[in-house]
């Protein structure tokens, strides 16, 4: 198990304190410059933090050199060595820590079969696919054998489809390592498709960690309820109460007689072709509220056409209000 | 703004064996926003660059309002062009920087004050114009290049290479919105590049899907969603995409492994069967009433709740494929199980074309 003790990301920061398991993946959810790279940086020891410390399995290790520790960074832009074929690519963390070469060949055959690179050990790196690129370098990362895998943000720059595809692969296929896995992200699909444990992350300090679905059903904040949420939650002001309720809990018509009701204006809608995205305003305490939902199937409001919205009672998030 | 027509455009890069653009036919109406989809290598930056005259068209024909502009020089073809990230002179203020594109036109100093105003006025950032380039937020710095792409009268067509890539999530929203509704506003053909599906489909009026070169299907959001042509487009579109499955077609019913799955009159034989992952069901017991296939219970995972039921994705495997079911999971458990499908939502696919589609 991986521990940080009153880390604090950098100067002035609050303190940060969590736990990564063993076999688990957790996913650090932020924005950009919230701190995500920062704290996989100081976990991989290329940076420092400010006080605080990182216990590997109840040992030290916040002073110790990035190659004296056990932990493995696979970074957003995918680093393969360009004039190496995969094999040696895979080969190169083992060649360094001075294994014999049966063992070597026996563990590059090994992690090409789970990452499924076995047709392509003799190519280089430019005659693959991004996604094949990609799996490489976590391939090399897997290869150091390190307790600690962390992976900063690692399908940023991917398609949106072999994105969708590799996600739904790297859970299973992280898993098999049992290693303690920490996932940075922007992207809210990435904690439920990837996670065991979600770790929110605003301005250096940490917002919320939990189970994605409790994290989901219960945030701390209206942040925490914004960050899991994509588009953001709805919010509206009512006296001292904030209520905030996500685009996916909005819907037509009431199902239940305690549904929360909305009166609110069409401004216009948008379809993937499968779901409509309805942006509309509902009067607030502060004026007009701008207002987005997410409704299955196709319709076809027009801007300035009333319409009532639906939420169960148990969807309407309250907060005491920020304002 | 004019109409594009490409007439059997195709292209390939020298030393290379085969067509990075092969034989495409398209026709983009003047006002249009159309979209162009397609995963990396599909062939969209190289259409981008001969659109707007860096690269020379080989073969094929790009009629602007049908002038042919292959030996029109690119500044001269009138075509603007937004990038992933705001190319602005970071120097210039936001007025200078939207004037920019009007320098050499023969407009009077107070017409082309007026174009500038204008755009500022409809794009919402009036209130910037005497601020310094370099000291805006990314999402002004791409409002203003918006701008700048549309700010000369005589513009042809205005190109977007994922203009949203750059935004942050909450902004994306906005920013589409406002490209849109200028979009319409001002009657400008827009062509929007981009891998991202939500944002071609919410974006254009027709989304092309490019795979390989190739144009597999112009259509509405709608129809690439419930009629896709090809089984590419199928799995392109929507997410997670469409199950494709090996069957057949026979005793009038498509069947996957031996079990009958929905009817059809198409012509018997082996065909690939194909349906969306929101149009059918996993459930332990068979669900009664309903044509239902054995299936392997693989996994589930949550996606978020809703009236206290877990929805999200299920895995299947039949055989050595495998299915995905997008639903509520709270009653679904791994291990032996039934696959249902609404029998209106399956169809079927030769040859990667989708039965019944005329090529």
């Amino acid at each position: 198990m991986l521990e940080i003790e009153d880390l604090c990301l950098i100067p002035d920061s609050a303190p940060l304190s969590g736990k990564f398991r063993d076999g688990e993946i957790t996913v650090v959810l932020g924005r950009n410059r919230s701190g995500k790279t920062r704290l996989a940086r100081i976990i991989a020891g290329f940076d420092r933090g400010n006080g605080g410390r990182l216990l590997l399995d109840g040992s030290d290790i916040t002073a110790q050199a990035p190659g004296q520790r056990s932990v493995a960074l696979v970074y957003q832009a995918f680093v393969n060595y360009p004039s190496w074929t995969v094999a040696q690519n895979l080969a190169s963390p083992m060649l360094a820590q001075g294994l014999a070469r049966d063992l070597i060949k026996e563990r590059v055959a090994t992690i090409a079969r789970q990452l499924e690179l076995s047709a392509l050990l003799d190519r280089y790196p430019e005659a693959l696919s991004g996604g094949q690129q990609q799996r490489v370098a976590i391939g090399r990362a897997l290869a150091k054998s390190a307790r600690v895998l962390v992976l900063d943000e690692p399908l940023v720059n991917l398609d949106y489809k072999l994105r969708e595809s590799l996600q739904l692969q790297l859970r299973a296929l992280l898993h098999e390592f049992d290693m303690t896995v920490i996932y940075t992200t922007s992207d809210p699909r990435d904690v439920f498709a990837l996670g065991d444990t979600v770790m929110l992350l605003a301005d250096h300090a940490l917002v919320q960690t939990g189970t994605p679905l409790d994290v989901y059903e219960r945030p701390a904040t209206p942040l925490a309820a914004d960050l899991m949420s994509d588009p953001a939650a709805n919010r509206l002001h009512e006296g001292k109460v904030l209520r905030m309720v996500r685009p996916e809990h909005l819907e037509l018509e009431a199902h239940a007689a305690d549904d929360v009701s909305f009166a609110t204006t069409v401004l216009g809608i948008e379809t993937n072709g499968s779901e409509t995205y309805l942006h509309c305003e509902v009067d607030d305490l502060h004026g007009r509220a701008q207002w987005v939902a997410k409704i299955n199937g196709l319709i076809d409001d027009q801007p300035g056409q009333a319409r009532t919205l639906y939420a169960a009672a148990g969807c309407v998030l309250e907060f005491a209000s920020d304002v | 703004m004019s109409e594009i027509v490409l007439d059997e455009l195709s292209f390939r890069y020298p030393d290379t064996v085969e067509n990075t653009l092969d034989s495409l036919d398209l026709q983009i109406n003047s006002g249009e926003a159309h979209a162009l989809l397609g995963g990396s290598g599909a062939g969209k930056s190289t259409l981008l660059n001969l659109l707007s005259g860096l690269l020379g068209v080989q073969s094929g024909r790009i009629l602007f309002d049908g002038l042919d502009v292959g030996r029109v020089a690119p500044h001269e073809r009138r075509v603007s062009q937004v990038f992933q990230f705001p190319v602005l002179y970071e120097a210039l203020t936001v007025e200078e920087n939207l004037a920019f594109p009007l320098r050499n036109l023969k407009d009077s100093a107070s017409g082309r004050r007026g174009r500038v105003d204008e755009i500022a006025r409809r794009l919402k950032i009036d209130h910037l114009l005497g601020r310094a380039s370099k000291n805006l937020s990314l999402f002004e710095k791409q409002l203003v290049a918006i701008g700048k792409s549309l700010v000369r009268p005589d513009v042809a067509l205005v190109l977007l290479d994922e203009p949203l890539t750059a935004a942050e999530p909450a902004h994306k929203w906005e920013l589409r919105q406002t490209l849109k509704s200028l979009q319409r506003e001002m009657g400008a053909t827009m062509i929007y590049v981009t891998h991202d599906q939500t944002e071609a489909l919410t974006f254009a009026d027709r989304i092309s899907i490019l795979h390989d070169g190739k144009i597999l299907q112009t259509g509405s959001p709608q129809s690439l969603v419930d009629l896709p042509a090809h089984e590419h487009v199928g799995y392109f579109v929507g997410t997670p995409g469409m199950n494709l499955l090996d069957g057949e077609i026979s005793a009038g019913f498509y069947q996957l492994a031996g079990s009958p799955l929905a009817q059809t009159d198409s012509v018997p034989g082996p065909c690939r069967v194909g349906f969306r992952p929101e149009h059918c069901e996993l459930s332990n017991v068979h669900p009664t009433g309903r044509q239902a296939v054995a299936v392997e219970i693989l996994s589930k995972r949550t996606l978020g709740t809703l009236r206290q039921e877990q929805i999200g994705l299920a895995h299947a495997r039949l055989g050595t494929s495998e299915i995905t079911s997008r639903q509520t999971l709270s009653n679904l458990n791994v291990g032996s199980g039934w696959l249902s499908v609404d029998p209106a939502r399956v169809m079927g696919f030769r040859d990667g074309w989708r039965i019944g589609e005329s090529t």
